[in-house]
């Protein structure tokens, strides 16, 4: 049977060699982090949205690169999900892209500090996470329609309007919306909703005219 | 209890109940928000309510292991605690230090980065007080008459413990390099040495409450530990395969990862085993429930649920998900949130003088807070593998998930509702005790019989 000295011996010998495998490791991650995370683009601007990021605890909601909290979308894809205009008027004012519902901190930022924020994420974005977040393989989105809608659409519209059954559910899902409403009323409305319909949720998108007119053309066509 | 600076300990536990009860509320406003009711929002917003959370966790967690060492070791040992008064004055450092940041977190002060938000400053006063508490019960086990493989398994865990702590005040730049070291502090605590803080602690509760030969626990002892480190050094790895680390930590993190729960599970079988063969009938039934139920919960809720979602396909999923949070609970609940309690409630008639541990009180909370606790872990579980289903797999918006699985968290409020009932009730086992007196002659210092 086993003895106490033999136990002992088990116990030194064992945590001794995993701890040397372990700092050998660890050298060897860190000679590789700076190419799989893009340590040189790591710019003055990148760093101050990381002490923005760090100092404001967004990390108490959110997560990135998967560690935070679960109350608040995963951001490290964000920017390619919803792209930089569409985060930065979140940052300026969250109350207003998603009215009603659940609560982001408002912050008041400056614009510069936005910038730097928009930077960070971006940088985030780009580091090689073995494939997280992986592409739901359930998803109906991953084949057919959605290919050919406007980028722009994708990224603004779909955080607040469903199209095909997905997206999400802030305001009415857009399907069949060609029908309801021709292509100079979707413009208008583009353009100023609360104009249109004064007291509205749905807030004045930072748009320029060409993203209007590929957006009217492109509903208008919706339920035709 | 034989020697006077024992009592010191009673300040600790004291401590622990008081940020306990103060952990739950906070836990009672995220659940809320989380099922739409966030009317503290503009006071309280969710993460202060989660640093706060966590943050009060493992610091009554720290409070409590202190405690213990202060109560184990002068037995262990067979002297007095070399400096009493530091011990004191080393509470009221814990405890200011601790309010500090609560209070910073309230007004913007922080590190955004989950579990160690202290602000710097505040980070070299922890390191200060915890070294003041290694030199006082090194000094103790140095002088002491007897140096027992309980102690320094204790005196190591608190000390690597200590250690661990720096890694995560390196500064940098690179967000992936931030978490790295961050993994190293919460990681290497929970699945490292904090399992030695806990199979030192079990050991002497073991050995005073079954009296089973102490040779037979220690050797057991370091089968134990020795199987945490080798799997739990390397186990770290199931933090890195996603955040811009290099590939071989999947296999490297998911092989070594999924043979932790070897070591919780030998913890259980260890713990029911001493039970069975001790000969001797402590009359303190209450504080054997909480022994052997902190060994069992830990191996439900780290080794069994933390498989669940360690190999790295099923991760690919689950990672940052209320699954996390689901395993998180029943895990911080069975293996150090029980062994506090386990050890607060051996020691309390000892250092009082009054025994109330084969009360109904005393037995009702132990029932009703871990019945709470299993029915806290479905309802996160249920929230958690519905995202995972509708968010990761089906590509749904996450707000539009959360909606669909707030229902969830009114579970979760009925059922931490039952889990505080419980809680209140081993508060007021611990209130009526009352305050801690001279050595208590018990018939405790020996094992009856050998087996
Ligand atoms: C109190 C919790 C909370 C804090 C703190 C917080 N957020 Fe948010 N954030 C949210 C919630 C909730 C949403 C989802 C949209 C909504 O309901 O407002 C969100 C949405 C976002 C989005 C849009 C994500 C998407 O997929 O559309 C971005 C970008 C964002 N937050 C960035 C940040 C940054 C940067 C910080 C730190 C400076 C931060 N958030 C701090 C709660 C928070
Ligand atoms: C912050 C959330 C939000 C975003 C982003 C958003 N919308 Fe809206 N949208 C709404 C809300 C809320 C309504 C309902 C407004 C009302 O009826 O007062 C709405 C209504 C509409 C309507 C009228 C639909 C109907 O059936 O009455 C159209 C068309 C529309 N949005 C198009 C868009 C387009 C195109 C985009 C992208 C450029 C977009 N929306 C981005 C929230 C949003
Ligand atoms: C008592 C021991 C344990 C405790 C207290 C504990 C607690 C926790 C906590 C709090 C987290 C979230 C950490 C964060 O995101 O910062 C976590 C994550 C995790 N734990 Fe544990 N754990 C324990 C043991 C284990 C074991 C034995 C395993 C594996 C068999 C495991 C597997 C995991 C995994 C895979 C994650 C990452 C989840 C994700 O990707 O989001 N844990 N644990
Ligand atoms: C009244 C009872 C409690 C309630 C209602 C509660 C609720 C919560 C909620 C809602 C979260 C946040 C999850 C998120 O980020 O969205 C959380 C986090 C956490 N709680 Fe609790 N909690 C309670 C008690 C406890 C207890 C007793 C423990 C420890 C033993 C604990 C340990 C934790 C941990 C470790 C986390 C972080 C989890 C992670 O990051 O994965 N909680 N809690
Ligand atoms: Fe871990």
């Amino acid at each position: 049977m086993l003895s106490k000295s033999q136990a002992r011996a088990f116990f030194f010998v064992g945590t001794g060699l995993c701890a040397l495998a372990f700092v050998g490791l660890t050298v060897d991650t860190f000679g590789k982090i700076p190419a799989q995370t893009g340590q040189a683009q790591l710019t003055e601007q990148v760093i101050r949205g990381k002490d923005l990021w760090d100092h404001n605890n967004c990390m108490g909601c959110h997560t990135l690169l998967g560690e935070g909290a679960y109350y608040a979308p995963e951001l490290t894809k964000v920017i390619d999900r919803r792209g930089p205009v569409f985060v930065a008027a979140m940052l300026r004012d969250p109350q207003a892209m998603y009215p009603g519902q659940r609560k982001m901190q408002q912050y008041n930022f400056n614009e510069a500090e936005i910038g730097d924020l928009v930077a960070f994420l971006s940088w985030i974005g780009k580091v090689d996470t073995n494939g997280f977040p992986a592409k739901p393989p359930l998803a109906q989105g991953n084949v057919g329609p959605a290919a050919n809608r406007p980028v722009v659409f994708q990224q603004l519209c779909t955080a607040c309007h469903s199209l095909g059954g997905v997206g999400g559910n802030v305001g009415p899902a857009l399907d069949g919306v060609g029908k309801k409403f021709d292509a100079a009323y979707i413009g208008k409305w583009l353009e100023d909703p609360a104009a249109v319909k004064p007291g509205t949720k749905m807030p004045k998108l930072p748009l320029t005219a060409d993203q209007i007119h590929e957006l009217t053309t492109f509903l208008g066509s919706q339920g035709k | 209890m034989k020697y006077q600076s024992q009592k010191i300990a009673w300040w600790f536990f004291a401590t622990c109940m008081l940020l306990f009860t103060l952990q739950l509320v906070y836990g009672f406003i995220m659940a809320f928000a989380h099922a739409g009711m966030d009317g503290l929002h503009a006071y309280i917003p969710f993460h202060v309510a989660r640093a706060t959370h966590t943050n009060l966790l493992v610091m009554w967690l720290l409070a409590g292991f202190m405690g213990a060492a202060y109560y184990i070791i002068p037995e262990e040992c067979e002297r007095e605690l070399m400096w009493p008064w530091l011990a004191k004055l080393q509470l009221g450092a814990l405890v200011a230090t601790g309010v500090t940041a609560i209070i910073g977190f309230h007004f913007n002060w922080w590190e955004g980065r989950k579990f160690l938000e202290i602000p710097r400053p505040l980070d070299f006063l922890v390191v200060i007080d915890v070294l003041a508490f290694i030199a006082n019960i090194g000094m103790t086990i140095w002088k002491g008459r007897r140096m027992t493989t309980t102690s320094m398994v204790l005196f190591f865990g608190l000390l690597m413990a200590a250690l661990l702590y720096l890694p995560g005040m390196i500064p940098t730049d690179n967000q992936t390099v931030d978490s790295y070291w961050r993994w190293w502090v919460v990681h290497l605590w929970v699945e490292g040495v904090w399992e030695l803080i806990m199979g030192g602690i079990l050991a002497f509760l073991l050995i005073k409450l079954t009296g089973v030969d102490r040779e037979l626990i220690e050797k057991w002892l370091y089968v134990i530990v020795g199987f945490t480190f080798l799997s739990g050094i390397l186990g770290t790895g199931h933090h890195y395969y996603y955040i811009g680390t290099p590939r071989y930590w999947l296999w490297v993190g998911g092989l070594f990862s999924a043979l932790e729960p070897v070591a919780f599970l030998g913890m259980a079988i260890y713990a029911i085993a001493m039970a069975k063969r001790g000969g001797r009938h402590h009359s303190n039934r209450t504080a054997l429930a909480w022994s052997i139920g902190c060994s069992v919960m830990s191996f439900v809720g780290a080794g069994f649920l933390g498989f669940a979602h360690t190999l790295p396909q099923v991760n690919m999923y689950t990672h940052g998900t209320l699954v996390t949070a689901m395993h998180g609970h029943m895990a911080f609940w069975g293996a150090y949130a029980m062994l506090v309690m386990a050890i607060i409630a051996y020691s309390l008639p000892l250092l009082t003088g009054r025994d109330l541990q084969n009360s109904a009180a005393a037995t009702f909370a132990f029932w009703t807070s871990n019945i709470g606790m299993i029915a806290m872990t479905l309802a996160f579980a249920v929230a958690g593998i519905t995202q995972v289903v509708l968010e990761r797999r089906m590509g749904l918006e996450f707000l539009a998930v959360q909606s669909e699985i707030e229902v969830h968290f009114w579970g979760l409020i009925l059922a931490a509702t039952l889990f505080t009932v419980g809680i209140l009730a081993y508060l007021w086992v611990f209130i009526r005790s009352g305050l801690p007196v001279g050595p208590v002659d018990a018939d405790d210092s020996a094992p009856a019989t050998v087996a």
